[in-house]
């Protein structure tokens, strides 16, 4: 994988010259689905991130990400050759054979070109190459992957409404005016379909997540990393949380969540409101030979949640290719807890960025 | 008596005692074996290893999707977006000439997007790793710049340098930014990002070729029968690197004429080495008397000549293996020359001189030797005890069979007209080679019937002209019938090859002045710089048609445009022309005989074509059939009208109006224009005006006449190896008669020395022996010279016309055949000269007193 692009991603974000283009994920934001669900091309950055559990009728799990970013490069409006590049459309596809203790992850990087990737609001489509999500009407969302190693065809039925992360539309990242995103999330999906594994089809069903975010230079300047989950209970509630890391490893006040109860409604959860911590248990990559907390403990004391979260695969490192790139974690994981005294179960993903190496490169001078 | 022994005494001590003669029979063998290899290894570099130079950066792909006039960019969409695990390439593929050399480089656009993680960072392009810390906003800029190119090693650049380069009609300034790991195929290459091909060609809307991996083991034909279904009708799928196949196959004919003529040089080597070692025979019968005498069989004595003819083959092959691999390196340039010029935009791979190269090498040399010496060993074998004393009885034997081998070369000649006569065999004309081969055996076995009957009507006329020594000198070559047929009969196989490849080549370049004054009825022509080839169809600037046009001087501009497609599996040229324009050709150049204006007045507007001769003979088609032909995506019918002379280029051309050819291909661009220019106007005043508009373009003007005389240049060039492989050949002819002239000499001591003794001064025994050479050489002139006219009959006529499908007109080149038959007869008087000197020098007393 080259994940370069992914620092990209970041990176760009944070050159000013090229998000004077762009427009800034402000308050107030008007949401409207499903053109929501789309392109926002005037922000410079967006990504459509799916992740799910899985299970195997013979009980085997799986976990997977598919992700889908577009990058902004150029808006230049003389930039109107398909094979101009106005964005970088990237993926990331990651699965994770819990039974077998595999992890398999690659990526493609892509030109909008003449129809190479990009994002259809029409169609119903954003695509990278063969790999896409295609929306069947309004309640049912298709996944296709497919890799010489594996492919997968998913069926994703939301079970909830899309819930709008934040407060006033935006989703805060830092101080200041539009260091934000406007972040949507569906966090309950109903999912069943194929995985094609070595030439083997399997049938699997379970709980997917989908988040999609869009936005324009969101992060400050002090901010290394991030660790994000996105935790699906047996009580058919969900909770987001992200946990920025600072280069001087202070907390951040612009870590945040939400939560979902089983209705549906959504629960802002401001910094102070929760407490992300890693109990020690952690894996050092082989490949970047950073370490990573793969075990965490998580306290909501106003919803009188307690979890432990732990994977049952260690190494779900997407590591790149060059020495640019920032490798992340990225895995399912598994919850055990008590809520309200009783205990509770559940899923999730956990996502580790700027272990390897804080993000330096490309920063302003 | 111990073998080795025998074949010292035999064989050894002889062939010592004249080392000149030894040194020329060997050389003679070495230049044929040289010949032969260095056509065998330039062809492998120039043809044989040839491999399109659109190969490059192209390996490891099963399929690949190409279109005439390019695929639509649709196309690669549909590709990338099916649900199967493909690797899906775009490509841009054209030509760039880099202004510091001249040379002509393939210029390649990839996606440097996608094709990231394979080339950019494996190759160094990408600035990520080389100049760090460029940011990647930065190096997304510097891939987008249409300055960008990163080059191949070969081309001794470094980046940041800067590289002017001639695409299409106008120079580019470019930036390397990176140099391209060093890839085996040696090829010089630019690459561009696909959005800066495009720009810098200025062709969107299409790609010129999609490279697909398929997944691993999978069956490739059911793939591309699958990915088929999916394309618009005109767009083909096939095995990645069909282009070269079929370049390859195109190639094949001009390759295999070649071989054969390089094979001449032996042909001539083998009747010298006959010779030499039927000499050796006469001359140690004395010696074949003694080692029988003493107990040597039969077999014996054959084995040692055949072991003389095995040593000396061995010795022309050792010394013909790094002779021809020498000669190898000036023939790959001369084959590519002509490989560029009449099929298809290539660079020579590396000249490999492999085992099996040598092997060859050494086999034919050896393998001609002994099988040219079989006769005469065998007739060594066949000498009796009591013969072996009594000279002269052989030459009477060969005399007596005179009658018979002419009878036996009435009948090879008559089988020879006979297999003229047969068609191309799996499309190669064999039975035309079997043909010339036919007829060289034949001139062999009509040899000694022609030189007695010459040299007896020539002994009285050259008595009374040239005095005594002339008599004296066609009466030995009479009398020695056998030795001086051979030697004629080399030298006139060498003669008759110069003579038929001359006449062919003479009566080509004639039809071709004489078809280009048909050709070109416009006053000026205009095309882009750079050096031309058959596959390379650089375009004009769309605006410059119009400027010129609009020009006071100028009545008209013809737009013609060329596309390089594949029809059957074959490489052909798809080209248009404004049928508006065109004016009316002086004769008509159509197989029906109509004229020009009404056939092309059929093509206006309508789905009609007409195609070149060679296309005609290829694809077996002719007036009146319809051709199916891919344009872009799509696949139309089309009627063939008329089929007319071609001569600009082997491969088959299609011919159809501008309009036309725009409905399914719309780029405007044109790869030449005809100007005419108006009546009672200046040519050369418009010419300038032509310039001054077109300041800025790389466009080259030619007057009918600069066409013609560049024509005649492009036409020479091509011809340059055979004219070099003919040359060998005499070379090869002369030496052997140097050589046998020697032996001649010395076989006459007894006879020299006895007409010295008589009184014979020195001058005369010179002029006697030069005489003899003389003769030896009109002999071979006549007998070659007539051999060479029917070679030349089934050259022009069958083996032309069913290797390429041209139409020649025979025309005699006079001027040509005449200076080349005085130089080799002058080169075999001239060969003549040390041989007299040797027999001047004879001291008669020594002579007889040997006796």
């Amino acid at each position: 994988m080259n994940s370069s692009k992914l620092l990209l991603v970041i990176l760009l974000a944070w050159l000013p010259a090229a998000h004077a283009q762009y427009q800034a994920a402000l308050p107030g934001y008007r949401y409207e689905f499903p053109r929501d669900h789309f392109n926002h091309e005037d922000y410079q950055t967006e990504w459509w991130y799916t992740t799910g559990n899985l299970k195997a009728s013979d009980g085997r799990e799986y976990g997977f990400e598919l992700t889908f970013f577009r990058q902004g490069v150029d808006r230049d409006p003389k930039k109107n050759d398909p094979w101009d590049i106005r964005d970088l459309y990237l993926a990331h596809l990651a699965l994770s054979d819990v039974g077998a203790g595999k992890f398999y992850h690659t990526e493609r990087t892509s030109r909008a070109g003449p129809g190479l990737a990009g994002v259809d609001e029409k169609a119903g489509r954003i695509w990278n190459a063969n790999w896409e999500i295609r929306w069947n009407g309004d309640s049912e969302i298709a996944l296709r992957a497919v890799e010489p190693r594996f492919s997968i065809t998913f069926l994703l039925h939301p079970e909830k409404q899309p819930v709008i992360n934040g407060e006033n539309g935006i989703s805060q990242k830092g101080a200041g005016k539009g260091h934000a995103s406007h972040y949507i999330t569906f966090t309950r999906l109903q999912t069943s379909g194929t995985l094609q594994l070595n030439g083997k089809p399997i049938s699997v069903s379970g709980t997917s997540w989908m988040d999609h975010e869009f936005f324009t230079n969101q992060l400050d300047s002090a901010q290394i990393g991030w660790n994000w989950l996105s935790l699906q209970l047996a009580d058919d509630t969900e909770l987001m949380l992200y946990q920025f890391r600072r280069k001087d490893a202070s907390a951040d006040p612009y870590s945040s969540g939400t939560y979902v109860d089983a209705q549906g409604k959504s629960l802002h959860l401001a910094s102070t409101d929760f407490r992300l911590m890693p109990t020690g248990e952690a894996w050092t990559s082989p490949a970047t030979s950073a370490t990573y907390p793969i075990a965490w403990t998580i306290e909501i004391p106003n919803l009188g949640i307690k979890l432990n979260a732990t994977t049952r695969l260690k190494s779900q490192e997407l590591a790149g290719l060059g020495n640019l790139a920032p490798n992340y974690w990225e895995g399912a994981i598994v919850l055990e807890g008590t809520r309200g005294g009783k205990a509770i179960h559940g899923v999730g993903y956990l996502e580790m960025t700027g272990y390897d190496r804080p993000f330096e490169i490309g920063r302003q001078p | 008596m111990p073998r080795l022994k025998l074949f010292y005494r035999l064989i050894v001590r002889p062939l010592f005692r004249e080392p000149i003669r030894l040194a020329l029979m060997v050389l003679a063998v070495a230049l044929g074996v040289a010949v032969v290899l260095a056509i065998d290894l330039a062809g492998n570099a120039a043809a044989g290893s040839f491999h399109s130079s659109m190969e490059s950066l192209a390996g490891g792909n099963d399929l690949e999707v190409v279109a005439p006039g390019g695929a639509p960019e649709s196309v690669v969409a549909t590709l990338a977006e099916q649900p199967h695990p493909l690797r899906i390439t775009p490509r841009m593929e054209d030509f760039a000439v880099d202004t510091r050399t001249q040379e002509t480089l393939s210029l390649i656009g990839l996606d440097l997007i996608a094709e990231g993680s394979r080339y950019v960072s494996e190759s160094g392009v990408a600035a990520e790793d080389s100049r760090n810390r460029q940011t990647i906003e930065e190096s997304i800029q510097e891939l987008e710049d249409p300055k960008s190119i990163w080059v191949s090693p070969s081309l001794g650049v470094k980046p940041g340098d800067h590289l002017k380069l001639l695409i299409n009609d106008a120079v580019q300034d470019c930036i390397v930014r990176g140099v391209l790991p060093q890839s085996s195929a040696n090829e010089s290459v630019i690459l561009m990002d696909i959005a800066a091909a495009q720009r810098a060609l200025n062709r969107h809307g299409r790609v010129d070729r999609i490279l697909i991996k398929l997944p691993e083991n999978a069956n490739i034909e059911e793939w591309r029968k699958k990915l088929s279904e999916l394309l618009p009708a005109g767009v083909e799928v096939r095995p990645q690197g069909a282009g070269t196949q079929e370049n390859r196959k195109m190639l094949a004919a001009f390759r295999w004429n070649l071989r054969l003529l390089s094979y001449i040089a032996l042909v001539v080597g083998a009747f010298l080495i006959y010779n030499t070692i039927s000499v050796s025979v006469v001359r140690r019968r004395p010696e074949i008397g003694i080692v029988r005498a003493i107990g040597a069989g039969r077999n014996e004595v054959l084995a040692a000549f055949l072991g003389e003819a095995v040593c000396l083959g061995l010795a022309g092959a050792l010394i013909g293996v790094p002779l021809g691999r020498i000669m190898a390196s000036g023939a790959v340039k001369l084959m590519a020359a002509t490989v560029d010029s009449l099929y298809v935009s290539s660079r020579p791979g590396a000249i490999g001189l492999s085992w099996s190269s040598v092997a060859l090498a050494l086999a034919v040399g050896v393998g001609v030797a002994v099988a040219s010496a079989l006769s005469p060993a065998r007739e060594a074998m066949q000498v009796s005890l009591t013969d072996a004393m009594a000279q002269g009885r052989r030459e009477y034997i060969a005399q007596t069979h005179k009658g018979r081998d002419l009878i036996v070369a009435a009948i090879l000649g008559a089988l020879g007209a006979f297999a003229a006569r047969m068609p191309a065999f799996a499309g190669k004309p064999m039975f035309g080679y079997l043909a010339t081969i036919l007829l060289i055996a034949a001139a062999a076995y009509a040899m000694p019937a022609l030189v007695n009957f010459v040299s007896q009507l020539a002994a009285q006329a050259l008595g009374k002209l040239l005095g005594v020594e002339a008599l004296l000198a066609s009466r030995s070559l009479a009398a020695s019938l056998r030795r001086t047929s051979v030697l004629v009969a080399a030298l006139a196989t060498a003669v008759a090859m110069m003579v038929s490849v001359g006449i062919m080549v003479g009566s080509f370049r004639q039809t071709v002045v004489a078809w280009m004054n048909d050709q070109l009825p416009a006053d000026l022509y205009l095309r882009p710089a750079g050096d031309p080839a058959a596959d390379r169809h650089p375009t004009i600037s769309v605006e410059l048609p119009g400027k010129i046009a609009a020009l006071p001087g100028v009545a008209a501009v013809n737009r013609l445009r060329a596309y390089e497609i594949s029809y059957n599996g074959m490489p052909a040229t798809l080209a248009s022309v404004d049928l508006r324009v065109l004016r009316a050709y002086r004769n008509s150049n159509f197989f029906s005989g109509r004229p020009a204006a009404q056939v092309l007045g059929q093509l206006r507007g309508q789905n009609n074509v007409i195609v070149s001769e060679p296309f005609s003979y290829k694809h077996h088609v002719k007036a009146g059939d319809t051709i199916a032909l891919s344009l872009g995506e799509y696949r139309a019918s089309f009627r063939i009208v008329d089929v007319y002379c071609d001569y600009a280029s082997e491969r088959g051309y299609i011919l159809m109006d501008r309009d036309v050819l725009l409905k399914y291909l719309p780029d405007p661009a044109p790869t030449n224009l005809a100007v005419f220019v108006a009546p009672s106007t200046d040519v050369d005043q418009v010419r300038k005006e032509i310039q001054e508009v077109a300041a800025g373009h790389r466009i080259l003007i030619f007057s009918d006449r600069d066409l013609r005389k560049e024509a005649v240049r492009i036409f020479d060039r091509t011809f340059a190896i055979t004219y070099a492989l003919e040359a060998v050949a005499v070379v090869v002819a002369v030496m052997g008669i140097a050589g046998a002239l020697i032996a001649l000499v010395i076989d006459r001591r007894r006879e020299l020395g006895l007409l010295r003794f008589l009184g014979a001064a020195t001058g005369q025994i010179r002029k006697m022996i030069l005489v003899e050479a003389g003769l030896l050489g009109l002999l071979a002139n006549l007998a070659g010279f007539a051999l060479g006219y029917f070679l030349s009959l089934i050259l022009v006529f069958v083996i032309n016309k069913q290797s390429f499908g041209w139409t020649i007109r025979f025309h005699w080149p006079f001027a040509v055949l005449l200076g080349a038959l005085t130089v080799v007869y002058l080169a075999t008087v001239i060969s003549g000269l040390y041989p007299a000197r040797v027999a001047a020098r004879l001291n008669p007393l020594e002579v007889i007193h040997e006796q």
